[in-house]
């Protein structure tokens, strides 16, 4: 009895404790709130693969990518439904998955698997302004920074390396990533060095329901 | 030409079959008419319709089906209730659209189709989403002009530049579209919403000058190949994010003037600039324009007159409401060596529409139009060279 309740007790021991949190704060160059901005977490110590089966989405809304980031673990499958009454056709060159899926009206296909790292850029050959990313980490400690430019994460102790991506952000990685040593709770304040590129948000505004011949 | 790549396509579409994408609309309309007798009773009006009454406004059916390497195929079917022919291809083209990490791009389009030159008509099977009663620019364009060719393009999307300015850059070649013009000359703008089949016939008053003297028919079938000469055309858009739209075009078709056939419809030189934009000017709400300039002639001069015709279109959504509103204002102006045919002829028109959508497949409009025109050339059918029209219309539209 004894033996099972320590061979309990050090597989408890064994498994990582979430219980630290890691603040992080992106800055612009002018010193304001960045957000959206990807931060994930990499190490050299063995880190929670994916969990079997894990979907994420990325939908098509009003004649645009929704979310217009999308951030997952290696490993993910990514579902693409059409939320709109017409045809897309989302397709990607990027090295991390190269593809293309005809969406037809009312006909989702099956997600397909993301396994490889780095940034999946979206394109639709119906609606050319469409844009989209879709991040693929390797790490299960990844999320985006809310409008305050802040980030939360609970993660377990140990050696890590920070990174800071985003589609606006021109700065080597090599400039932004960093080292870190958790084993307290802990705040990372980022300021960019050089200006965003321009966001061209306005590709995103509902500015006319009868767009093109498609 | 155009009846050989038709045949192609619809082969194409039969051997396929399967997955292709189906949309319809069918709109019924309840219509209070202006009783003068229009083109399609050999009258003079430039309404579709003269008898008030239930009518079917428009049935259409667009097919497409993608296929491997960018290619996609699209075929319009129509249902006419009015006319001489009933049920036919509007429009039928292959499009190549290839997938291209580039942010200069390339696609073409070889078939039976329309130049995108209007901002009117960015509905399934070329319908507007606006007003029931088009233009008088594009109501004309719906019915004589169709271009069976091929079309190569150039474009770039401005985001992948990281740009707001987005421009696409256009050149085609067809042929069977020879006629172009006749209307124009003989009958002048008209407002509807009618577009001519493939295979069609559209009438218009069977003037003296045209019928007892040029030993012309009193219609016309506007997709013929006469003189075996290949017409042009370039067109350039511009865009600035998707709130600003511009786009340009110069069409010639190129047509031997002193060319007929066994029918003895002519060949009519036909060219004309348009320029159309589409601006955002607050929260759903738009202004639209389209301004065209041209000329076409028959003969060595025997026919030749200058056309023009703009319209400013306001519409602005609210929630599931659209309201639009046209102005149009338009002339043919002729200046050839038959004095005995009159062909001036000039007009404006006003057209107001609401329309309530009520789910993605059933909607409601109303419409309320009135135009007047004068036409030199009534005088010799023993009706006023005036006249004012007014028509009211109320249409239920089911798609899918």
């Amino acid at each position: 009895m004894l033996k099972r309740c320590l061979c309990i007790l050090s597989c408890l021991l064994s498994l990582p404790a979430l219980a630290t949190e890691l603040a992080v704060t992106v800055l612009t160059e002018d010193g304001k709130p960045m957000p959206g901005a990807v931060i994930y977490l990499t190490s050299e110590q063995a880190l929670p693969g994916v969990e079997e089966g894990a979907v994420a989405t990325m939908d098509q809304v009003n004649k645009q990518f929704a979310p217009h980031i999308l951030v997952v673990q290696k490993g993910t499958q990514v579902s693409f439904p059409n939320s709109d009454s017409i045809q897309h056709h989302v397709y990607s060159f990027s090295a991390a998955k190269t593809f293309q899926l005809q969406l037809y009206k009312d006909n989702n296909p099956a997600p397909l698997p993301f396994d490889a790292e780095g940034k999946v850029e979206l394109g639709c050959n119906v609606h050319d302004w469409m844009l989209g990313y879709i991040y693929v980490v390797d790490t299960p400690y990844f999320g985006q920074t809310n409008k305050k430019g802040q980030l939360s994460l609970n993660i377990a102790d140990g050696d890590y390396r920070l990174h800071i991506r985003h589609p606006r952000i021109e700065e080597a990685s090599a400039n932004l990533d960093r080292n870190l040593s958790i084993h307290a709770d802990e705040q990372v304040a980022i300021q960019l060095k050089q200006p965003l590129l321009p966001g061209l948000n306005e590709f995103e505004d509902d500015t006319d329901e009868f767009i093109g011949y498609e | 030409m155009n009846k050989t790549l038709l045949a192609a396509i619809l082969c194409l579409f039969t051997f396929i079959g399967h997955g292709a994408e189906i949309s319809g609309v069918i709109q019924l309309s309840a219509l209070k008419a202006d009783p003068q007798h229009n083109w399609q009773q050999q009258g003079t009006g430039i309404l579709r319709q003269n008898q008030s009454g239930l009518n079917l406004q428009q049935a259409l059916l667009d097919v497409s089906q993608s296929l491997i390497g960018g290619l996609e195929i699209e075929a319009v079917f129509n249902l006419h209730e009015d006319g001489e022919k009933h049920l036919g291809l509007t429009q039928a083209s292959l499009r190549y659209k290839p997938l291209s990490p580039s942010p200069y791009k390339f696609r073409a389009r070889a078939g039976f189709f329309y130049p995108e030159m209007s901002f009117e008509n960015p509905g399934t099977g070329w319908l507007s989403p606006y007003t029931y009663t088009q233009s008088a620019i594009n109501s004309w364009l719906g019915e004589e002009l169709r271009l069976a060719g091929l079309e190569l393009g150039i474009y770039s999307p401005g985001r992948q530049r990281r740009s707001p300015w987005s421009w696409e850059l256009y050149a085609g070649a067809f042929r069977g579209n020879d006629p172009l013009g006749t209307l124009l000359s003989w009958r002048g703008w008209a407002m509807h919403d009618r577009q001519s089949l493939h295979h069609d016939r559209v009438l218009f008053a069977a003037l003296p000058a045209v019928t007892d003297r040029i030993i012309h028919p009193a219609w016309v079938e506007p997709f013929h190949e006469i003189d075996g000469r290949t017409g042009f055309y370039i067109g350039g858009h511009l865009e600035y994010y998707n709130k600003s739209r511009f786009r340009y075009y110069y069409y010639d078709n190129n047509a031997d003037p002193l060319a007929f056939n066994s029918q003895r419809l002519y060949a009519w030189h036909t060219k004309f600039h348009s320029v159309a934009f589409s601006q955002q000017i607050g929260e759903h709400i738009r202004l639209l324009g389209q301004w065209m300039t041209g000329s076409t002639e028959m003969g060595v001069r025997w026919v030749y007159a200058d056309l023009n015709a703009w319209y400013l279109m306001l519409s602005h959504r609210i929630e599931r409401h659209r309201f639009s509103l046209r102005y149009d204002h338009f002339s043919i102006s002729e200046d050839d060596i038959w004095p005995w045919d009159y062909n001036d002829s000039h007009g404006e028109g006003l057209t107001l529409n609401w329309r309530y959508q009520f789910d993605q497949h059933w909607q409601v409009g109303i419409e309320q139009h009135i135009n007047n025109s004068s036409a030199t050339n009534r005088m010799t059918v023993g009706e006023p060279i005036n006249s004012d029209q007014q028509q009211t219309l109320a249409v239920l539209e089911f798609r899918w």
